[in-house]
């Protein structure tokens, strides 16, 4: 049984982990919490969607790409509307410019989808695995399987990669980076760009796992992101990543012992904790300053 | 009463929200960025509510009640918000609205899921609501003038600096905490005597952003700016409805004079129905475009004070 939970709570981290990691990275290079960035994810979700239903051919593989591109250019059109010609002198501009995103984007959601809960088509079919007395489905190894994966291209990327060695150097100060020839306007698109791209496959992998995706499923992932990316430390990537899986092993832990209703209290007593105690987060901070 | 039903709750809307954007700005004079009053204004619907239903004690009883509790709990909310600010306290004061919210979905004693109801109908609410407004005017206006008052802005530009100064630091930011906290419950509690029914998604983190936006919108540099914002966001959406109303004013043989005068007024006409969804889409562009254009927020001090001709008349007199 607590096993079980454990796998259960694996699989919700996975799409919170993912969310996580999109925060962290624009806040790492832009210190702006990225309120749309849960819109992002329900968009994802639901280019994914289309996709599927376009093409009755299309396999699992193809709708995440194609998520994720097309969650990728809704980003960069958020980026280069709500967030660029935004001052950053004001320090809640940016946040409130944000704020504004993500009601036009949910609001076009509903307009262009429905205000309905829709299911999500089965794109790969659900096999039932009985191991020493655990139940899980082919869809929830995909899921993880498939989050690891994204994650660890994600890390090798901003690890070994030119554009990646650009995004930690604008993360640590526009200016030096800007003087050694980093083009920082470009990285901090691109950044933009990657964050959502993860959130639109988190939306799919989202939707395969419940089945049903909705325009307000922005919302809660949205928040808990935010947790996560703070608990893993503002601008930490691997803490978001390892967070984002604590997160969501809390939450179905509590929720399967305590109760659905005292999960949130649960999950938001921990994240008041932390900032009192150890407001650097579980794994340290990479940002100087606040 | 002298208004309509429709413009009275509008108005009455209107003046809640004012409130709560000043229980954003109280705390803000010291640099403490909150999005958690959504939870103080539950505190204080659920507060005035219990005073007023359990023990069936007069109106404003309710809501001195849901002002002290309210302000209690901000100074205990604000002790540990002390130490951190920024990004950390902004969540800090989200994770306590959440709570709130759980507490209030499983409180039996105040209707846990099916949500606090049966609470009495205050008729006279928009006096309240004014006359709130006005007293917190007058507060703010004498604050603003006094030494906690400068203590709070030299807080809020540097708190390492003010420290230095001899201003108690911790105690002037618990206080203005505290102090808006009480302004957020009294508007909670305004709120559940108008609407007469409070659940725990009444007050949610939406709420919460949206007071925030009040003020940042109006200007926090100056008590006039939550007032501006908090009403032009909150008849926004109201007016974009009117923009047809106003439409059909024109003749038809105005857009006749006109060539394609017809198709483009019809055009238009489409357009800008602005129901539902269209008209948040539209409440969104206009705050993406402000932040663009006024990121400062619509009145700052500057503002304000080119705005005060009568007394730059005085001060030009006097020199």
């Amino acid at each position: 049984m607590f096993t079980q939970q454990l796998i259960n709570g694996l699989m919700l981290g996975a799409s919170y982990a993912l969310v996580a990691i999109g925060y962290t990275l624009i806040f790492g290079v832009l210190r702006l919490l990225h309120f749309a960035h849960g819109e992002v994810f329900m968009f994802g979700a639901f280019i994914g969607l289309h996709i599927a239903l376009a093409w009755s051919g299309a396999n699992i593989y193809i709708t995440i790409m194609g998520a994720m591109i097309g969650a990728g250019i809704v980003g960069f059109i958020v980026a280069l509307v709500a967030v660029r010609p935004v001052s950053s002198k004001y320090p809640l501009a940016p946040l409130i410019s944000t704020i504004g995103a993500t009601l036009v984007m949910q609001n076009l959601a509903i307009s262009i989808f429905g205000g309905a809960q829709v299911a999500f088509p089965e794109t790969m079919d659900p096999t039932i695995y009985h191991i020493a007395g655990l139940t899980i489905s082919s869809v929830q190894i995909f899921t993880l399987v498939m989050s690891v994966a994204l994650m660890i291209v994600l890390w090798l990327y901003i690890d070994r990669s030119k554009m990646g060695r650009a995004i930690r150097a604008v993360a640590e100060s526009h200016e030096t980076a800007a003087l050694l020839g980093v083009n920082v306007g470009r990285t901090l698109l691109f950044t933009f760009v990657i964050a959502s791209a993860l959130a639109g496959a988190a939306g799919v992998l989202d939707g395969l796992k419940n089945s049903a995706i909705s325009p307000f499923m922005g919302l809660e992932v949205a928040v808990a992101g935010l947790v996560c990316m703070l608990l893993g430390g503002l601008g930490n990537i691997i803490g978001a990543m390892v967070a984002g899986f604590i997160l969501g092993m809390v939450e179905i832990l509590s929720a399967a012992y305590l109760g659905t209703s005292l999960r949130d209290l649960f999950t938001f007593v921990i994240l008041i904790l932390i900032l009192i105690y150890r407001p650097t987060g579980l794994f340290g901070t990479r940002v100087v300053g606040d | 009463m002298i208004f309509d039903a429709y413009i009275q709750s509008l108005l009455v809307f209107t003046g809640i929200n004012i409130i709560a954007a000043f229980s954003f700005y109280v705390p803000f004079k010291t640099g403490q960025v909150s999005l958690g009053q959504a939870g103080f204004m539950g505190v204080g619907a659920y507060a005035a509510g219990i005073i007023t239903v359990k023990f069936g004690l007069p109106y404003p009883l309710g809501l001195l009640f849901a002002g002290l509790v309210s302000g209690v709990v901000g100074v205990c909310v604000g002790f540990p918000a002390l130490r951190i600010r920024g990004i950390y306290l902004l969540l800090l004061t989200l994770g306590f609205a959440q709570i709130v919210q759980v507490v209030a979905l499983t409180w039996d004693y105040t209707g846990a899921h099916d949500g606090f109801q049966g609470i009495p109908y205050q008729e006279y609410t928009i006096f309240y609501v004014y006359g709130t407004i006005v007293i917190l005017l007058l507060f703010f206006s004498r604050l603003e003038r006094s030494s906690l008052g400068r203590a709070m802005l030299s807080i809020h530009e540097d708190e390492e600096a003010a420290e230095v100064m001899g201003i108690d630091v911790v105690r002037t930011k618990l206080f203005a905490f505290g102090v808006g906290a009480l302004i957020a419950g009294i508007a909670g509690a305004m709120f559940a005597h108008y609407t007469t029914y409070v659940d725990s998604r009444t007050f949610n983190i939406l709420l919460g952003v949206e007071i925030l936006m009040f003020a940042v919108v109006g200007g926090v540099t100056t008590y006039w700016g939550p007032i501006l914002g908090a009403a032009f966001l909150t008849l926004l959406p109201e007016g974009l409805r009117g923009i047809r109303d106003l439409m059909e004013l024109i003749p038809v043989s105005a857009t006749d004079a006109i060539p394609y005068g017809n198709p483009i007024y019809d055009w238009m006409y489409e357009f800008l129905d602005f129901e539902n969804e269209k008209r948040l889409i539209a409440y969104g562009l206009i705050l993406i475009a402000m932040m663009i254009l006024r990121p400062q927020g619509l009145l700052t001090r500057r503002t304000v004070r080119r705005l005060k001709f009568w007394k730059r008349d005085l001060a030009s007199a006097r020199s």
